[in-house]
């Protein structure tokens, strides 16, 4: 066997997960599986304490919806990489959610990789956590019958943690955004990124507004670099603007210590994603 | 009673193939003779197979790189329920095996079961056989070892010293394999030499993350004595051979049947302890089969892996670009055990002569010992490690006077029908062509030199294979056998191991087109060692010239007993006659005397009753490597490339878009062309994975990325269009012109691609592998 | 639990342990040995099937979460003797070598196809991205699915 002995419940309805949730010990939500199985094995390997239950959220219909009205699109826990690459409705309102998540692994896994997972599974280089952060995204969760709602930005400044269902996540279409995400891999070859860069701002007379940069590198949750945000606020478009703003990346969340490659790839990605902003984009 | 006639004429409901195709298959695009097997899932392997009460083995491993072992204690592992059988070198002979032992008896250093010390860690000191994994597992642990820790050593300049941590007693300084190739005086040459430079190469360890692991199934019959082992492997007989050196049995005690084979690239070629711990565990388990099958860790931290290497040239030229003079030093990191570590040196040094006429050259590569996991053969053995760094440092050389690489490489390529300075006998050449319609194509002069403002470049490499070295016995031969049944059917039994390069296709279609039938009547078994003749085993890309001869021998052989009855029926002369196309014809005349059907008929029939069972061996006249003198024709006939590599460097990201790779291949004659790209693209690919990410990460002696997340290889969206041309040279030794090509397209590659960064971006890449960071850092440390 | 597994249009009752993944019950309880495994980390695709026509990773699936689902293993595309498309392509461009990965590899293919049967190139390699194969350059296997396509487009 390759897992640990495990009891597998599948709840068909959110109350019932709610409730399973409650009342067991040493569980797991299973949303795709594609970092919880995987983790399953691991912990096996190196002897490791393994949880007795799982819940699986496949069976509850409402999870795997997505919709988009008056203005919020609605994207259930369990919807995959693929429903959303496939979604027209994304794929003309939130394009970048398509643009993103199609780079993210290889074909099957993206069959079968959940955003719910993706946000929840506490690995810090996963992808959509920069997008959500940069998008506002709301978590909604459901506890003991209740639903409690977490700004995205401050789920993953509390590291993600939760000892909630997350069952949605809802992003307000906002008008006039200009979005550019970047990801760098060390390698030609595919790989989990060791960083991605998501720059918002709201286009005001080719001006930058409500500019966010949500930051990810691989190391810690993602964060938003508030010095570089406050620097291009006001700024008009230009074209040395891109070049001007590698030199304001004091961020802690640029520590590389010895890592120069990673170091020059922050400042090639921000300045790739400017200057696709301000319409330079190669 | 002819029924296999039926099939002949059928057109085969899921194939497109034209039945003439089928008739002189030499040359065609015949389908594997495998292949439904494979596309439908129903093939097995090693991997696949399963026996009534079959066991679970794992193998006990030091944790440490170098230690004593002072004491095994297995009671308490023992006395776990579901634990069948446990074995250490207590159990065993502990007599020494090694992979090169014929001609290098000092490298014989390695134990089925290490008894006094260990090595790296992974190294195997013992066995144990459970009812499942978990109980096999859970054993492991119970066992308890006690170690005293040497003090271990992992870099092999390091090694190299004096006083540096000894991994073998009888070896001095570790240096396990020393080859002083040294003709005619290198010294001389260079002051004579009109430009003189040096060079240090960087090349990392790689793994062959073959798709099917290590894997096997140990059968000891007891009171029969009798030893069967299922393997996944590319040399059956060499396992067989070490098995019963081990075991102190003879070879007829011991079966190797190799089933279908997940890959191999090298490293199955040897009997690793795994194999012989199935075997053992069976037999103290009661003759119960034991199945070890290697996990990936496992595969990329405890199997075999590419010798690191240390390339240091500095060679000489005239003004006009003749070559002078080579010098230079090769170290390499040959791990705990020696391997194939002597062939692996010879490989890395033999191949510039195949390539390049070279009066003076003196060149001493060393194997040193250290306490990493071990080095074996891989792909190309160490002619990747050669070919990056004597065709970067050549196109350097070319560049010192001024000469076009293309046109330095010209002058100085080796030609037909000569004799290298180290005495190899090449026939025939076909790199002066590879060369020219590699630069045709890729449109070479308009491109070199000429893209640097749109950061591309154009960049070549080339390269010489061998088909075979006298490697691990005194021959490498290889044998077959045909038998034509009385419905006409035909077995051809070869010792050569298919391990997905297409072997068991291309024999037959050999062994159908000399004996004049259709491919379709042909069914082969392989790699057998108690019903197939040997054959030394799938590398050096010997399998399509040796046991391809083999084959063709044998059918041959047939053939004759079909023409002696049909000429004493006929009463004519055997020698005037010949089978074509399933007729048994006049050769002066062309015309028919009878079918093939009725010839065999004829056969079995009641005057005569010979049943036709046609042998044949080859090894080809070749001398290995003297590794006093560097001399040796090691192959039967040598294969060329010529690779052409055009690229496009980000100079923001550093990374390096293969933008097309061509490759000029003399195969001297493709017997299954689509078979043979198929291989030439293969071995391509994974140069570029060599090339740009492939790399095996130590530290302290541990593998740091067993696993595909972060050992990276190449996948489908990673390739580049590539573009085969195939030139054959109709070589006079092979079997209908053909030469072997399974490992060449590798050779250049990395060489081609630095070329081409270099005049894409004028920089000069010399560590492998070529990732983003590094090109990154050489283009920042221009500027400055 | 009891779990009702449809693999290639047939119905099993199983009685399933929650830790089972879909690889160990296709090939260990019910025989499917076509579906391979290579990696246990969900790199290669060796152990690739299909559920509802998507390509999966049998050895991260947990079985009991696919009652009443469609599986498709290697095994269920040819009809009797007869060869899918995509397996008479794989041998007539040489796309098979040693063929370990064949069977997860043609399976890719498929899920592409079941969308899609004139895809581009990059399509292909798109949707091959998850499957290894160390032997072959992947250039004859992204012309078999071209050529794959095409036969069953054409009917």
């Amino acid at each position: 066997m390759q897992l640990n002995p495990l009891t597998l419940h599948l709840p068909q309805t959110i109350a019932e997960a709610d409730e399973l949730y409650a009342k067991l010990d040493n569980i797991k939500i299973l949303a795709g599986g594609t970092f919880l199985v995987n983790s399953l094995k691991n912990l096996k390997n190196k002897g490791l304490k393994t949880p007795d239950n799982i819940i699986s959220l496949k069976k509850i219909p409402e999870l795997h919806a997505i919709s988009l009205e008056n203005g919020i699109l609605s994207l259930g826990a369990m919807v995959t990489l693929d429903d959303i690459i496939n979604s027209s409705v994304i794929a003309k309102e939130f394009g970048i959610l398509k643009t993103v998540s199609s780079q993210i692994a290889t074909t099957p896994i993206r069959h079968m990789a959940t955003v719910g997972g993706n946000l929840t599974c506490r690995y810090t280089w996963t992808e959509l956590p920069t997008i959500m952060v940069a998008l506002n995204a709301r978590l909604h969760f459901t506890s003991n019958g209740k639903e409690e709602i977490v700004e995205a930005e401050n789920f993953f400044k509390n590291a993600a943690k939760t000892n909630k269902i997350l069952t949605k996540i809802t992003i307000p279409k906002e008008e006039n955004l200009v979005v550019s995400y970047r990801r760098a891999t060390r390698t030609a070859a595919i790989d989990i990124p060791m960083l991605s860069v998501c720059i918002k701002t709201c286009l005001k007379n080719k001006t930058f507004a409500d500019t966010q940069v949500t930051v990810n590198n691989g190391t810690v949750f993602c964060q938003r670099d508030n010095l570089l945000e406050n620097f291009l606020n006001q700024k008009p478009f230009s074209p040395t603007l891109a070049t001007e703003a590698i030199g304001q990346l004091k961020s802690p969340i640029y520590e590389t210590k010895d890592d120069d490659y990673k170091r020059h790839m922050f400042e090639v990605s921000i300045k790739q994603a400017l200057e696709e902003i301000t319409g330079k984009a190669k | 009673m002819l029924k296999s006639s039926k099939r002949l004429n059928q057109q085969d409901k899921n194939l497109k193939m034209d039945n003439k195709d089928f008739l002189n298959p030499v040359g065609k695009n015949i389908p594997r003779i495998d292949g439904k097997g494979l596309v439908t899932g129903q093939t097995k392997y090693t991997f696949d197979m399963n026996l009534p009460g079959i066991l679970v083995g794992k193998m006990l491993r030091s944790p440490h790189p170098h230690a004593k072992i002072l004491k095994i204690d297995t009671s308490k592992a023992e006395q776990l329920p579901g634990v069948k059988a446990i074995i250490t070198a207590e159990d065993t002979s502990k007599i020494k095996f090694g992979s090169n032992e014929y001609f290098f008896p000092h490298t014989v250093d390695q134990e089925a079961l290490e008894s006094q010390k260990v090595r790296y860690i992974g190294d195997e000191i013992g066995a144990v056989a459970a009812i499942d994994e978990k109980t096999a597992d859970e054993a492991i642990k119970l066992i308890d070892v006690q170690y005293e820790i040497l003090p271990a050593v992992f870099d092999a300049e390091e090694a190299m010293k004096p006083g540096a941590p000894q991994v073998h007693n009888h070896v001095r300084n570790n240096i396990g394999v020393m080859l002083p190739v040294n003709f005619g005086n290198a010294e001389r040459g260079l002051q004579e030499s009109d430009y003189v430079r040096e060079d240090v190469f960087y090349c990392q360890s790689a793994a062959h993350a073959c798709m099917e692991t290590h894997t096997c199934v140990g059968q000891w019959e007891t009171f029969s004595n009798k030893i069967t082992l299922w393997i996944s492997h590319q040399a059956p007989f060499k396992v067989r051979e070490a098995l019963a050196k081990c075991l102190k049995m003879n070879l007829n005690d011991i079966r190797v049947i190799k089933l279908a084979s997940g890959g191999g690239f090298g490293g199955k070629l040897e009997m690793l302890p795994m194999d012989f711990s199935a075997c053992l565990l069976s037999k103290k388990a009661g003759g119960v089969p034991v199945k070890i099958c290697y996990n990936r860790e496992e595969e990329f931290s405890f199997s075999r892996r590419k010798h690191s290497m240390i390339y240091k040239l500095k060679s000489g030229i005239k003004k006009d670009g003749t070559i002078v003079a080579i010098t230079g030093e090769v170290i390499a990191d040959g791990g705990a055990y020696c391997s194939y570590g002597p062939t692996v040196l010879a490989a890395a040094t033999m191949r510039i002569f195949m390539v390049y006429k070279i009066p003076n050259l003196k060149i001493t590569a060393y194997r040193i010992y250290t306490n990493n996991p071990v080095s074996g053969a891989i792909r190309g053995f160490g002619g990747v490690q050669s070919g990056f760094s004597i065709e970067s440092h050549m196109d350097l050389l070319a560049q010192g006077i001024g000469m076009d690489p293309v046109e330095f490489r010209l002058k100085n390529i080796t030609e037909p029908n000569m004799v290298t300075t180290n005495k190899m006998i090449i026939t025939s050449n076909g790199l002066r062509e590879c060369i020219e319609k590699a630069t045709a194509a890729s449109g070479w002069k308009q491109k070199h030199g000429k893209q640097q403002n749109i950061c591309r470049g154009i960049g070549i490499g080339i390269a010489a294979d061998v088909m075979g070295s006298k490697m691990y016995k005194s021959h490498e031969s290889g044998g077959a056998i045909i038998k034509v049944e009385e419905d006409c059917s035909v077995y051809l039994f070869t010792g050569a191991a298919d391990t997905g390069q297409g072997a068991n296709t291309a024999l037959s279609q050999i062994a159908a087109q000399e004996l004049g039938i259709s491919f379709k009547r042909i069914k082969c078994t392989a790699a057998d060692t108690e019903i197939t003749p040997f054959d030394t085993g799938s590398f050096a890309s010997r399998v399509t010239f040796i046991s391809g001869n083999s084959a063709l021998l044998a059918a041959r052989d047939a053939k004759q007993q079909i023409l002696n009855v049909v000429a004493q029926e006929y009463q004519c002369q055997s020698e005037d006659l010949d089978i074509k196309a399933e007729q048994v014809i006049k050769k002066a005349s062309n015309s028919v005397i009878i079918s093939f059907e009725k010839a065999v008929e004829l056969c079995y029939s009641f005057n005569y009753g010979t049943q036709v069972i046609g042998r044949g061996s080859f090894n080809p006249k070749t001398t290995p490597i003297d590794f006093r003198t560097g001399e040796g024709n090691v192959s039967g006939s040598y294969g060329f490339e010529a690779q052409i590599a055009e690229v496009e460097v980000n100079k923001e990201t550093g990374e390096v878009k293969i933008l097309k790779i061509w490759d000029a291949h003399d195969v001297g004659k493709a017997i299954n062309p689509q078979s043979v790209k198929g291989q030439i693209e293969g071995s391509l690919i994974m140069g570029i994975g060599y090339s740009l990410y492939e790399n095996l990460q130590f530290k302290n002696g541990r593998v740091v990325n067993p696993n595909f997340g972060h050992y990276k290889v190449p996948r489908s969206v990673g390739i580049p269009p590539m573009e085969s041309i195939l030139i054959e040279t109709n070589d006079p030794n092979g079997p209908f012109g053909a030469k072997g090509m399974g490992e060449a397209a590798l050779l250049p590659t990395a060489a081609a691609i630095a070329n081409a960064i270099e005049d894409a971006v004028g920089i000069r890449l010399k560590e492998l592998p070529f990732t983003p960071d590094k090109i990154i850092k050489a283009l920042k440390g221009m500027t400055k | 639990m009891t779990t009702t597994l449809i693999v290639n249009n047939k119905k099993y009752e199983l009685n399933l342990k929650g830790h089972e993944t879909l690889l160990e019950v296709l090939r260990d309880h019910l025989g499917f040995t076509g579906t391979k495994s290579a990696c246990q980390e969900a790199e290669c695709g060796a152990c690739t099937v299909l559920v509802d026509g998507k390509s999966v990773l049998s050895c991260i699936t947990l079985a009991a979460t696919l009652d009443s689902q469609n599986i498709t293993t290697i095994e269920g595309l040819s009809q009797g003797d007869n060869l899918h498309p995509l397996q008479e392509a794989f041998l007539e461009k040489g796309a098979v070598q040693c063929g370990f990965c064949t069977p997860g590899m043609i399976l890719a293919a498929q899920s592409l196809l079941n969308k899609n049967l004139a895809p581009t190139e990059e399509e292909i390699k798109k949707a091959l991205d998850g499957n290894l194969c160390r032997c072959a350059g992947y250039v004859e296997i992204v012309e078999a699915v071209k050529s794959a396509g095409q036969k069953l487009k054409n009917g």
